[in-house]
């Protein structure tokens, strides 16, 4: 279990970024963290993951501070998906950029190989083992960050707008991929702008906003009964939207669900 | 607020005035009152504390060249000048960079000093990439950081593990490069013989009195120079 415990932090002028920030992400949660741009979403992240220190508050794993571990340390149990993955990409195949984790961590060449294997074979990259990471598509850059935090036998998983930029195909193919993992037990933090992801994948919604966490709750919840949506840089999906129009429809968190409702109704009906 | 307002050809001409100064000058105390005023324009500019860490960084790498003076057989006071030289030299290219935007130092460049405006380009567009790399390697170090990399250890490990610093960092610099080459091209780089600006930097009243000042002090330090008091 990862918590934040009144976590207050500025960037050293002053201007406080967060205030009072009390969060906890308990094991195999899927978690979408949402707001504004500029609401401290990506702040969050960086202080789970060392990146940032704050300036007043504790962070804590198992109940322990963790306080004192910078990134490096970190990395053992939390994997960071940047935005941008390519920049920790350099080594010349992806196998070998997917060890460079396990080698930092001190792994034997089996072990090293082992993990490698593995974590190529859950995010279905062994066809591109050979393949030179900067050449790769953006969706495949993603996979192949995540692959070298699963290398690291990480517990959670943090992705920075894994899916911007991304078609559909690939969007899904992402979304597929991080909700097997969080099945297998990776707990997973993702920040999105994406409403339909927050509302179809994820199991809790996690909103910033006014510099705190403003909203801490199911999508479901999110969608049908916060008033300020708005205001926090949010809106209702589609399939809410539409689900929430008919009288008695159950509340449905993707298109594909609300038709099947239709057609269950329609076919009711007839 | 008077430095602010100086056209970037006055601020070059004083860059360069500055930089003389320090060669001609070859002692201590005027070589510390040099810095030392120097410092000071950048305090007055507002500039100092956040530059603070390049001017330390400058201080640390003055003192060095002081030790590798004196480990080569130079004196105590030909280290002090040699540091306190190159730290005259290099703080006022601080001053030069903080205080002028440079797009007013390449209009001034072409208009004035009348350098092409490919080459007064490739010179500000340097300078801009500084900083750029500067964020870019912060990234791509904390990226690396998440996935174990520890900065700590001794010089040798340090520099194997800022291998996988550099080589991203290489090739985003390459393919930032190339973009920024094919943006310059979409919008007609190099296709006109001449180039507008939109900044006026003409020189008025106080920046000619300043120019005039700045040729007076360089008579004056080559003649104390001459007669071997500073």
């Amino acid at each position: 279990m990862l918590e934040m415990k009144n976590v207050n932090f500025d960037y050293g002028n002053g201007v406080p970024i967060l205030k009072e920030v009390n969060l906890i992400i308990g094991e195999g949660e899927f978690i979408g963290l949402g707001g504004r741009n500029g609401c401290g979403k990506t702040t969050v992240t960086r202080l789970l993951m060392g990146l940032e220190k704050p300036v007043q508050g504790d962070i804590l794993k198992d109940g322990k501070s963790i306080i004192k571990q910078d990134a490096s340390v970190r990395s053992r149990f939390i994997g960071y998906v940047f935005q941008r993955p390519e920049r920790q990409m350099f080594r010349p195949t992806v196998a070998q950029e997917i060890a460079y984790g396990p080698q930092q961590l001190g792994m034997t060449k089996r072990e090293t190989e082992e993990a490698v294997a593995e974590a190529m074979e859950a995010t279905g990259l062994q066809k591109l083992a050979d393949a030179y990471p900067p050449n790769l598509n953006r969706g495949e850059k993603q996979r192949v960050a995540i692959a070298s935090a699963l290398a690291m036998h990480t517990q959670y998983l943090i992705l920075d707008e894994p899916t911007s930029g991304q078609d559909s195909a690939e969007k899904t193919k992402l979304m597929r991929l991080l909700t097997k993992l969080n099945d297998a037990g990776l707990t997973i933090l993702l920040i999105t702008h994406d409403m339909d992801i927050l509302a179809q994948y994820c199991k809790r919604v996690i909103v910033m906003g006014h510099q705190t966490k403003y909203f801490d709750g199911t999508p479901q919840k999110l969608f049908t009964e916060c008033d300020e949506l708005v205001d926090l840089g949010l809106t209702r999906p589609q399939s809410v939207t539409l689900s929430m129009a008919v009288a008695g429809m159950k509340y449905c968190k993707s298109m594909a669900e609300f038709q099947d409702e239709m057609v269950k109704r329609l076919r009711g009906n007839a | 607020m008077m430095i602010k307002n100086m056209v970037p050809v006055t601020k070059l001409i004083a860059t360069f005035a500055f930089s003389f100064w320090a060669l001609v000058m070859h002692t201590t105390i005027p070589l510390i009152i040099l810095v030392v005023a120097e410092l000071l324009i950048l305090t007055v500019c507002g500039n100092l504390q956040r530059n603070s860490k390049a001017v330390g960084s400058l201080a640390v790498f003055a003192v060095f060249l002081g030790i590798v003076q004196l480990l080569g057989g130079g004196s105590v006071e030909s280290a002090y000048v040699t540091g306190l030289r190159m730290m005259a030299m290099t703080v006022v290219f601080i001053i030069l960079l903080t205080t002028t935007r440079l797009q007013d130092l390449t209009a001034a460049m072409v208009t004035q000093i009348k350098v092409p405006y490919e080459y007064a380009f490739m010179f500000t567009a340097a300078l801009r990439f500084v900083p750029d790399f500067i964020a870019e390697s912060k990234a791509v170090q904390e990226a690396q950081a998440c996935r174990g990399l520890s900065v700590k250890g001794n010089v040798f490990k340090r520099m194997i593990n800022y291998m996988s610093v550099i080589q991203p960092l290489m090739l985003k610099s390459l393919s930032r490069s190339e973009t920024m080459a094919l943006s310059l091209e979409l919008r007609g780089f190099g296709s006109q013989q001449r180039h507008s600006f939109m900044s006026n930097v003409q020189p008025n009243v106080m920046d000619y009195a300043l120019i005039g000042g700045m040729i007076l002090i360089s008579a004056v330090v080559i003649y104390l120079r001459i007669h071997g008091i500073v």
